[in-house]
């Protein structure tokens, strides 16, 4: 029966949603807020409700996307990433108002989102974990219990924030001064940030590997996994580029940590998608970080290799079908490779273009090449939103002929008017630790100089240059 | 019957002109570009051109060297290497042609001797003939150059320059012929280099004979400009005198002042029973069809003043510089005094200078003057860095006489007896530290050079770095037609651009719309190769707006009053081509502020103050105005 399914988001998460949606014969419900006005998920769906002027606030408005949904009898809500995604309370609401939410149920959701609950979920099933404490006592008790810490287990230390993700209120504190100074900033933006102003320490894995499993359950329980990723090209914490699988060489060790992720995934009663994410040291060692308990920015990579559709999934899920595959159906083929094409200026600092107009888009395509966007010709990216233009995502059926696809697409890919990461992602994958799968997440601090490129110009480009010139100054200006 | 190609040794060579029963001729199509077109035919023409040219069967194509290796940087934005490379590729048989200003190389002051040998013998990897001379047909000012050139193995052709009046004798000439025969050996090819085209064909006719009777197996290669409309009738008096070689150019581009057409020349003598050897009257024919059609887009720099100018007899002014000077009268405001300077002053300047040759650098010495004289109403009274330069005898010794001495008293003051024994002669010019220099063109340039690009660097220093860098930015321009490169007004809103890269890729450029946001930057969007692409421009500072080209009316008088009080001022439109001091400096009265540069000519400008350097307004290739800031001395 056709069903309307409400997509709570914006940009191209709100696109990938609807298109599952519409391919499952549904009709997609937008919402947005003001600057979306031109947004092309309002286009794309078959209706949109107006939120507000947010900015963000509505989006973020729990009330209102309940209103929507209900006024236009939508009967399941899908969060995609960010804003409501992994906030209980939109959860609750949703099963409160009747509304199937699409992913976890909100107290699964309360318990993983609070970081301290999970290590001890996580602890009571035997997975492996990063040294840590609970939950900080609050005021001094709390400084003291966190410098005790940190003279047993050593510096340096990750101080984060309870609700915190998503690499926010994350910071490295280095020695008893510096956490004595930051627990209270850290605290002040915990409460600002997630209105909760828990925070916790967690023994910091120097240069680890940042690697993930996606996993997927259904209601009776049925929980398996669509291999790794690894995501450890990251810039302060946020992912720029996502690989699947791993390139770890030990094939065992990968799959006993995918094999954890299941048993993480059933400890904490999972249900619907989600994603397990664990640090591997330099010895191999592998521990626990925490489940994302949303559809992740990078699932698109594990959709090429696995040929699964992970949102279609967590739709027929939500709606109660079971898992149509078992852990056995489930295989991996070749490589992906997934770089976040932001409107960023990584030359000033990953400073965001918004405001500017894309003048030209023009985008690669050809045989294992996925794009994910929003951007189209004479789209102003909006300044109050994040500067994600589009996803690139490449599969190949070896390592080195999907680094080569990208590195066709990325110098293929034409976007006129804001700069990009595109330069940068050149540089990046070219370089010989990226090629070799020698990486881990310090891998932009010991490679900045990738920064230094120039502006990418051809002898085509050059020529127009001066074409240019001479257009604008009515005459050749070295010539007269 | 035999031509003359690329590969065969002068030896060889020279034989064959010495037995050849006719003349061969040379396509002067850098001198042609130079007189007519201000230097600016494209290596694009000439590649166009290069085929037909190749078949036509010239004893040589000349297309360097004069003011070209320096306008090629400068305005074309071609390196003066890759045009050779790349006209060699099209013209394998062809030898290739240079006119060297001795001393002065491709430049206009004398170079020290080091540098000479090194830009001679890089450059002769490229060039089979050298034509060689010295404005003041002093030998010594050439030697380093003959050496050079010999040693290289390639064609040594000195040139012994030509005009008329009382000393100008075929005597004269023969001794001059015979001085350089003394240095470089028979194994030559002698030019008469006829810039102005002066005397008549007669006068050319006696003096060929004259060199011949005394040197009868000499080959001899007449150089005419046709700025009188009659040089083919040299040309012809100059053959049946037994010149071998004579210069013409492509009929399509012939214009008033370079060499005349070489069919109409070839015709004349054909008449006469003399024959064209080697030489393909088609192809001369194919080549100036295949140039027709270019010619248009050359049209700004062809000179306004159109005809021929049998007066150049009196004015003697040569080439390309008997057209540009109407257009200086015309930006200078003085046209109404022209037939004055041309008719009166300059003939007058000649004979009191000491009557040289009036060719670069001397024939700008010559008109500058004049120009002042007349313009100032007090002669010699502003005379340039130059002039004074050609007095003291730094360009080498008068050839017949010295100027009077109230010329000197005018310009040196009373004691210039005393200077010019102190400061007269011929500077000893030091060797340069190549190295050093190397070194900081490596600096400037974030980069090693290569021996062409230091070459390049050594002769033109600023204007060299300003061309590597052009190229850097805008790659290799060579390609685009004239119709692109020279366009003026922009182009049409979707006009198409076609062109094939140096490396052969094709290009397409759809002109897009332009746009200027608030703050004035200009957005020109262009559909480069299916790719849409924007250029951000910044408008140029207007002149009312202030900058370093901001123009002041004041008087002489009011700049030299300004002077004496340490207010340095720009005394006519110049490029600043040196800053010899900084803020804070000490300076004394006399000591050298700055260098400017018009013309060709540079001026020292220097303090009439002790003091102490409080501003420099200037850079080097600042342009200035008249009256425009340059150093305040505060005394």
């Amino acid at each position: 029966m056709k069903k309307k399914i409400l997509v709570a988001n914006r940009g191209e998460i709100a696109l990938r949603l609807i298109r599952a949606i519409q391919e499952l014969g549904h009709a997609a419900v937008a919402v947005y807020e003001t600057p979306d006005n031109e947004a092309l998920h309002i286009r794309t769906a078959d209706e949109a409700v107006w939120l507000g002027d947010g900015p963000r606030s509505d989006y973020l408005n729990i009330d209102k996307v309940i209103k929507a949904a209900k006024k236009t009898g939508a009967c399941a809500i899908h969060p995609g990433y960010g804003f409501l995604a992994e906030n209980p309370d939109f959860a609750k609401a949703c099963e409160d108002n009747g509304i199937i939410f699409i992913g976890p149920p909100s107290d699964v959701i309360q318990a993983l989102g609070d970081k301290v609950t999970a290590r001890r979920i996580m602890q009571e099933a035997g997975i492996p974990l990063v040294p840590g404490t609970s939950s900080l006592a609050p005021g001094d008790a709390g400084v003291a219990e966190a410098v005790e810490f940190c003279n047993t287990h050593g510096y340096p230390v990750m101080l984060k924030a309870t609700a915190g993700g998503g690499g926010r209120g994350i910071r490295r504190i280095d020695d008893e001064k510096q956490l004595k100074a930051e627990i209270p900033v850290a605290r002040a933006e915990a409460k600002a940030a997630f209105g909760n102003d828990a925070v916790f320490l967690e023994r910091l894995v120097l240069t680890p590997k940042h690697i993930e499993v996606q996993v997927i359950a259904d209601k009776e329980g049925t929980t398996v996994h669509l291999g790794s990723r690894d995501c450890s090209i990251q810039r302060r914490n946020q992912k720029l580029i996502e690989i699947a699988p791993s390139l770890i060489p030990d094939q065992a060790l990968v799959d006993k940590i995918c094999e954890t992720a299941v048993q993480a995934a059933k400890a904490a009663k999972y249900f619907n998608a989600g994603t397990v994410e664990f640090l591997v040291d330099k010895d191999w060692n592998f521990y626990f970080m925490e489940i994302n308990t949303r559809v992740q920015v990078e699932h698109t990579v594990t959709e090429m290799v696995t040929g699964i559709d992970i949102v279609r999934t967590q739709i027929k899920l939500a709606l109660g079908k079971k898992l149509a595959f078992c852990q056995d159906d489930v295989q991996v083929r070749g490589y992906a490779i997934e770089v976040r094409v932001n409107a960023e200026d990584p030359q000033n600092n990953f400073m965001p273009e918004g405001g500017k107009t894309v003048s030209v888009y023009r985008s690669p395509g050809g045989y294992g090449v996925r794009l994910d966007g929003f951007a189209y010709q004479g789209y102003t990216i909006p300044e109050v939103y994040d500067s994600l233009l589009v996803k690139l995502t490449v599969h190949g059926f070896s390592w080195n002929e999907t680094v080569d696809r990208l590195r066709r697409c990325l110098n293929n890919f034409v976007i006129v008017g804001p700069k990009t990461t595109i330069p940068f992602y050149l540089r990046v994958i070219d370089d010989p630790d990226f090629k070799g799968g020698d990486f881990n997440t310090s891998f932009l601090d010991t490679h900045d100089y990738l920064l230094e490129y120039e502006d990418f110009t051809t002898e085509g480009n050059k020529l127009a240059h001066l074409i240019a010139e001479i257009h604008y100054r009515q005459q050749n200006p070295y010539a007269v | 019957m035999e031509r003359i190609v690329h590969g065969m040794s002068p030896g060889e060579a020279i034989e064959t002109l010495r037995k050849a029963d006719g003349y061969y001729v040379t396509n002067t199509a850098r001198d042609l570009s130079q007189s007519d077109y201000k230097n600016r035919i494209l290596l694009h023409t000439d590649l166009l051109a290069a085929p037909a040219r190749e078949a036509a069967g010239f004893f040589s194509l000349e297309i360097t060297g004069g003011a070209s290796i320096h306008v090629d940087m400068l305005r074309k934005q071609v390196d003066p290497f890759l045009k050779l490379e790349l006209l060699r590729e099209r013209m394998p048989k062809t030898m290739f042609q240079t006119l060297c200003r001795g001393i002065n190389l491709f430049g206009y002051r004398p170079y020290p001797q080091n540098v000479i040998r090194m830009v001679v013998s890089e450059y002769a990897k490229y060039v089979d003939v050298w034509r060689v001379f010295d404005f003041l047909n002093h030998v010594p000012n050439m030697v380093a150059v003959f050496e050079e050139v010999q040693k290289a193995g390639k064609i040594l052709e000195p040139a012994v320059c030509f005009s008329t009046g009382p000393e100008h004798t075929d005597d004269f000439y023969v001794k001059k012929v015979g001085e350089i025969l003394d240095v470089t050996g028979r194994e030559i090819v002698l030019c008469i280099k006829n810039h102005g085209g002066l005397g008549t064909p007669k006068r050319i006719g006696d003096l060929v004979s004259a060199i011949l009777q005394k040197y009868p197996d000499l080959v001899i290669h007449y150089h005419g400009h046709n700025t009188d409309g009659n040089d083919v009738g040299r040309i012809t008096a100059a053959v049946q005198a037994g010149a071998r070689i004579v210069d013409a150019s492509d009929h399509a581009f012939s214009g008033f002042y370079g060499p005349p057409s070489i069919l109409t020349a070839v015709n004349t003598l054909t008449e006469y029973g003399y024959k064209a050897i080697g030489l393909s009257e088609e192809a001369v024919i194919e080549t100036s069809e295949a140039l027709r059609n270019e010619r248009q887009y050359y049209e700004y720099f062809e000179s306004q003043f159109k005809g021929f100018d049998p007066t150049v007899q009196i004015h003697k002014l040569p080439g390309g510089a008997a057209g540009s000077s109407f257009e200086q009268a015309t930006k200078g405001g003085f046209l109404d005094k022209m037939p004055t300077i041309l008719h009166d002053e300059l003939p007058k300047v000649q004979k009191e200078l000491g009557n040289y040759w009036s060719v670069t650098p001397g024939s700008q010495i010559l008109w500058t003057t004049a120009v002042a004289n007349v313009q100032a109403g007090d002669r010699y009274s502003t005379p340039s860095g130059d002039l004074k330069n050609l007095l003291l005898g730094k360009y080498g010794p008068f050839p017949f006489y010295q100027p009077a001495d109230w010329i000197y008293e005018k310009i040196f003051g009373p004691n210039w007896k005393e200077t010019l024994e102190k400061e007269g002669g011929m500077d000893e010019i030091a060797d340069m530290d190549i190295e050093q220099e190397r070194r900081d063109l490596a600096e400037k340039l974030g980069y090693e050079p290569t021996e062409q690009q230091l070459v390049n660097y050594l002769q033109h220093p600023n204007d060299a770095v300003a061309f590597f860098k052009f190229e850097e930015k805008f790659g290799r321009v060579y390609v685009l037609p004239p119709a692109i490169f020279l366009r003026r007004g922009g182009f049409k809103l979707g006009e198409m651009l076609k062109f094939r890269d140096h490396e052969g890729k094709e290009h397409v450029v759809e002109v897009g719309p332009m746009q200027s946001d608030e703050s004035g930057t200009a957005h020109v969007y262009l559909n480069v190769d299916h790719s849409e692409r924007r250029y951000e421009f910044e408008p140029e500072v207007s002149e009312s707006a202030g900058g370093a080209a901001k123009a002041v009316q004041l008087s002489k008088k009011e700049i030299e009053e300004l002077a004496a009080a340490g207010d340095y001022r720009a005394p006519f439109g110049a490029n600043v081509c040196e800053v010899s001091v900084k803020v804070g400096d000490e300076v004394k009265a006399g000591d050298q502020l700055l260098v400017l540069e018009a013309m060709k000519m540079q001026t020292p400008i220097k303090s009439e103050v002790d003091g102490k350097v409080e501003k420099v307004a200037v850079k080097v290739g600042d342009a200035v105005k008249a009256g425009g800031e340059l150093v305040e001395v505060n005394s």
